[in-house]
């Protein structure tokens, strides 16, 4: 049973304001056929997913906040070890784009210096409500160099392509490099500091 | 117990799935076959449909699972945020759970063989 049943362990973050929709990337509360269980109740910590890229099984670890973003503690200790970082914005809430720069900041404070990062706009279903232009969206992006995509977590549009898109921007990065076996101890104790469950899908 | 009405001897050979496990309600591949490893315990697994709120959890009596030692065995997977020193495993796409649970302690998981389906 020792055998590996992939080639790559990729860990990735979803970082950005409360509210931009995080968590509904993460957890899709897909139709209200599920939305009274007791897994809505106590919330989606972080979700194993096998993509397959360029013939190599790839193995991406997703870790939401769970909330810590409200009281500025998203430190090291929640960017260690990660190779990719969603930036997710809301394209309805202006305040939550221009803090973009900020969660920037924080990114080039605390983690890896190489971790490989995109932004996403997120409920591009609600247009009648845009109040970020997707060419805004796009300029900040060039300015650092990163990929941008417009998603809805709702209506399923771009999620599992940005997932993909970043997971092979991460495989050009560590193309030629031997799998580390230390990625395999994954601490998934991670202390519960809230208990934010609610969700923005539910409205 | 509702997994003693269904017959799994089918499912098993030489210990493990002969099967992939799948979700029940949208087809997402949580465990490719010959890597889960059959085992029986006895656990109070919560139902995936509650009726009675968040503070009467109701549960039902479970007992034949698939033993994964390392969490990265699986296809996709969700974890919950952990109850009691244990999280509670879901469809990764639907997120239909729980459909097993994962052991802090021991950092193993299992998927009740009642909560899936075998394709």
């Amino acid at each position: 049973m020792a055998k590996k049943t992939y080639d790559l362990l990729f860990k990735l973050l979803l970082i950005g304001d409360s509210g931009v929709g995080k968590t509904c990337i993460l957890f899709r509360f897909s139709d209200d056929a599920f939305t009274t269980t007791f897994i809505s109740t106590i919330g989606i910590d972080f979700k194993i997913k096998t993509v397959e890229l360029r013939g190599k099984k790839i193995k991406l670890q997703i870790w939401d906040t769970a909330g810590q973003e409200r009281f500025h503690t998203i430190t090291t200790s929640y960017y260690r070890g990660a190779m990719g970082i969603m930036l997710v914005y809301d394209i309805t809430n202006e305040k939550s784009f221009e803090n973009i720069i900020k969660w920037l900041r924080n990114i080039d404070e605390h983690a890896n210096e190489d971790v490989e990062k995109m932004i996403l706009g997120n409920k591009c279903d609600m247009e009648d409500k845009r109040a970020v232009s997707k060419e805004r969206g796009e300029a900040v992006a060039r300015e650092h160099g990163i990929r941008f995509m417009e998603t809805s977590a709702k209506a399923s549009i771009n999620i599992d392509r940005a997932f993909n898109e970043l997971a092979e921007a991460i495989l050009d990065k560590t193309a030629g490099r031997e799998p580390g076996d230390h990625v395999d101890r994954v601490t998934v104790d991670r202390r519960q500091q809230s208990s934010t469950t609610g969700s923005c899908c539910n409205k | 117990m509702p997994d003693c009405g269904t017959s799994y001897e089918n499912e098993v050979a030489d210990g493990y799935n002969i099967r992939n496990v799948k979700c029940s309600f949208c087809n997402c591949t949580i465990l490719k076959q010959k890597l889960g490893k059959f085992t029986t315990l006895e656990f109070d697994l919560p139902l995936m449909k509650q009726i009675g709120g968040a503070y009467n959890i109701e549960t039902e009596k479970v007992s034949l699972f698939w033993l994964v030692k390392h969490m990265m065995t699986f296809e996709n997977v969700g974890f919950s945020n952990t109850v009691d020193n244990k999280k509670y495993l879901t469809c990764a796409d639907c997120d239909a759970g729980p459909i097993g649970f994962h052991d802090l302690t021991t950092k193993e998981s299992f998927i009740a063989l009642s909560r899936v389906t075998h394709r």
